[in-house]
């Protein structure tokens, strides 16, 4: 069980300031959504926390790891799923994902059983031989899963799972973040899906601008929002992130 | 069309162009210097010439045919799909632009080095700069000829197209590749040289015979006027066949370029071949690279590239030109090496670095084991190609001590600058290589920017290089200045001083390498 913490940071391209001064903490075993507009800085967090990135300033940590001074040792710790990520094309299905449980340090017996394993439960074992370039989005987006929990990590780092998905393809993602968050796994998801984020997020923080703007349960953000008790969560969110001096738009 | 010209021709796009083409002028004159002093050397006529360029166009035309089955024939946009095809504009006018603009291109691009080349032939043979000029323009003919018979063999894919047509259309094809290829025999023994006048009925073999008549001016009067006819009917016949097919629909035949497709693979399903029980990581990541390449047009690619360096280093070293100057040798070698560091520079997958840098593991060393992956194939097809060059100039040199270390020297240097130059590839695609941000930048920046890389890249490379081709340069200078007797000595040395450079640049330019991947936040 791991807990994530985010201390201060911040997020600088030449002018551009993309996180401002962001702070957080994700307690062991929690699944935390993050919600934000387009822009607003969500990737470049997420980016960060998985070592993809280095922060212009500020503090995160993976349990007792630095990401910054420990990278291999937090590292271990995370499996991330990137929005629209991006495979060995070239490989085929069982290729690709003996290569990544080899890299993140999957033992040779485990691998195998982890694997097939997967394969079953995604209902791919038919494409094992079949070179990833050669699968439907949704079958891509099943075998990024697969390599994104193969060693079992204990952080899970999801930007936009859903994204483009056709509906059956979605159950089988939520079941998986299911599976996933009742092995006690601590979990940031990042997802426009506000649904998926009331169900199965226990907090949200919502950002904006690159900044934090609201964090809490879905009550304390109604309250934050000035809106009704039984407010949708999209109200909520339109409300927590439009301009300031003007009104959210409806439809 | 002008709005495709537009888009084509940017001030990045010309700047590139220009620098592309004096590159393939000065490559050009040496290839054309090397070919003739060999001719020359042993005593062949311009029918060898007419001969072998009749080959090298018939080369030209098998790619060409090749593409035009891959449903590359008329190259294709994915913003044309988007926007044009969905327009009402005829599908025969959409033919007849493309086809223009492919020409026009070709055209462009083609003639300053088709020129430089019989200009060189001209001067060999003593003809004026007019036949030079004709000489290329027919050669021209001749480019035009083959893109438009491989938009033909695109269009003649689709469905409406019978299949007794289509039996004779591959019928006709394959004698076209058949007889074009036919003077490769002459190789063989015994083989009547007449034989090469059967590719006179074709568009190489034409444009071939006329070219090298005119420069060398053995040709002339009624039978370039009926080889021109003859050419000219293969031009007409092949633009009218292609605007009657392109009549009907054809979008769906044609292979679209886009950024980010991937790669195209022949067979979805493959046998897995990456089985990591008992490999060490580093093995894995090895095998991986190794499985990539074959798998892809990579590995194609690769071996073009080492059949075209070898047999440069055969014909020069049999031109006789190693052995006075073989610092000019590993000048050129360089040159094709800046070409070809291209294919090292292929290992970035900018797209997939998501994957290693959110994992455990070493940049460093991860890209030390791709280099070991990639340029390992090449060496090992090398040095027997080295050897086999080598011991017969160094037997050769025995009488001539000065000018032996330079070969000897040159032999090994070979390898050395091969190697180093895959280096530098991978330490620029990992610095300066196409970011994620270059996808959305205009074309024209994009163009300047790898413009700018591209010179970046030859230019370090270069320094990297120049103490093995500065050690080749003085080699004469120290058996002069120190004695022949010291000649085994001063090889050992020299040659080991070059592999410890060669193997500290490596390791330091590959180093950067993974520091620059690792830093690089734009991948």
């Amino acid at each position: 069980m791991v807990e994530i913490s985010v201390e201060n940071l911040t997020k600088h391209y030449d002018k551009l300031v993309a996180l401002d001064n962001v702070s957080l903490k994700v307690g062991s075993g929690e699944v935390f959504g993050l919600l934000g507009p387009n822009g607003a800085g969500k990737s470049t967090l997420l980016k960060i926390l998985v070592g993809i990135l280095r922060p212009t300033s500020g503090t995160i940590r993976l349990g007792e790891y630095d990401i910054l001074a420990d990278q291999e040792k937090a590292k271990k710790l995370i499996g991330y799923l990137p929005e629209n990520p991006s495979l060995y094309t070239g490989l085929t299905t069982l290729e690709f994902l003996q290569f990544v449980g080899k890299i993140r340090g999957v033992a040779d017996d485990l691998l195998d059983r982890e694997i097939s394993e997967s394969l079953k439960s995604f209902q791919l074992e038919d494409k094992r031989n079949s070179l990833v370039g050669s699968l439907s989005k949704g079958m891509k987006q099943k075998v990024a899963l697969i390599a994104t929990s193969l060693h079992n990590p204990q952080v899970l780092v999801l930007d936009e799972p859903l994204t483009a998905l056709d509906p059956k393809t979605r159950v089988s993602v939520k079941d998986w973040i299911d599976g996933q968050t009742k092995r006690g796994v601590t979990t940031i998801l990042s997802t426009h899906d506000l649904d998926v984020a009331q169900t199965h997020a226990g907090r949200i923080g919502i950002i904006d601008h690159g900044k934090i703007v609201a964090i809490g349960d879905v009550d304390s953000l109604r309250k934050m929002a000035n809106t009704a008790s039984d407010a949708r969560l999209e109200d909520v969110f339109l409300r927590l992130t439009e301009e300031k001096g003007e009104e959210p738009i409806r439809h | 069309m002008r709005y495709w010209i537009k888009g084509r021709f940017t001030r990045g796009a010309i700047l590139g162009l220009v620098i592309g083409e004096a590159f393939s002028i000065i490559f050009i004159l040496f290839g054309s210097s090397t070919y003739l002093s060999f001719s020359n050397r042993v005593g062949l006529s311009t029918g060898l010439s007419e001969v072998a360029l009749s080959l090298f166009l018939a080369l030209f035309l098998v790619g060409l045919i090749q593409s035009g089955f891959n449903g590359s024939g008329l190259p294709v946009r994915a913003s044309d799909v988007d926007y044009v095809f969905t327009s009402p504009v005829p599908p025969h006018e959409v033919f007849a632009a493309k086809v223009l603009l492919n020409s026009l291109t070709t055209v462009l691009f083609g003639f300053p080095p088709i020129l430089v080349l019989y200009l060189r032939f001209s001067a060999y043979y003593h003809t004026s700069w007019i036949a030079a000029v004709l000489a290329g323009l027919v050669t021209l003919v001749f480019l035009v000829i083959g893109l438009l018979l491989s938009a033909d063999i695109t269009l003649s894919l689709g469905h409406g197209l019978g299949g007794r047509k289509k039996l004779w259309r591959n019928i006709f094809i394959v004698l076209i590749m058949v007889i074009s290829l036919l003077p490769i025999t002459l190789l063989i023994p015994g083989i009547p040289t007449g034989i090469a006048l059967v590719t006179q009925v074709l568009p190489n073999g034409l444009a071939a015979a006329v070219s090298v008549g005119l420069v060398s001016g053995t040709r002339g009067g009624l039978t370039v006027l009926a080889d021109l006819l003859l050419l000219f009917a293969w031009l007409v016949g092949v633009l009218v066949l292609g605007v009657r097919m392109s009549r009907g629909h054809f979008y769906d035949l044609l292979e679209v370029s886009a950024p980010g497709t991937g790669e195209k693979f022949d067979h979805p399903n493959q046998t897995s071949k990456l089985d990591p029980r008992g490999k060490s990581l580093w093995a894995i990541v090895r095998l991986k690279e190794k499985i990539m390449i074959s798998r892809t047009r990579e590995g194609r690619a690769q071996l073009i590239s080492d059949v075209f360096l070898a047999g440069f280093m055969i014909i020069y070293a049999l031109s006789g030109s190693f052995q006075s100057s073989p610092t000019s040798f590993l000048f050129i070698l360089f040159i094709i090496g800046s070409f070809g560091s291209g294919t090292a520079s292929r290992w970035i997958e900018k797209e997939r670095l998501w994957i290693l840098k959110s994992s455990p593991v070493s940049m460093r060393r991860y890209v030390k084991e791709v280099y070991r992956a990639r340029a390992a194939p090449l060496l090992l097809y090398l040095t027997p190609i080295v050897i086999a060059v080598g011991v017969p100039l160094i037997l050769a040199g025995l009488s001539q001590p000065a000018l032996l270390l330079g070969v000897i020297l040159a032999l090994p240097g070979a390898l050395e600058i091969a190697s180093i130059t895959m280096a530098g590839g991978m330490f620029f695609a990992s610095k300066y290589g196409q970011s994620s941000t270059d996808d959305i930048l205009s074309s024209q920046a994009q163009e300047l920017a790898d413009i700018r890389r591209f010179l970046f890249q030859t230019i370090i490379n270069l320094v990297m290089v120049s103490p093995v081709i500065l050690l080749v340069f003085v080699s004469e200078t120290l058996v002069v200045t120190l004695g022949p007797g010291y000649l085994p000595i001063l090889a050992l040395g020299l040659i080991s001083v070059s592999i410890v450079f060669t193997g500290l640049s490596i390791n330091f330019l590959l180093n950067k390498a993974g520091d620059a991947v690792s830093r690089r936040e734009d991948l």
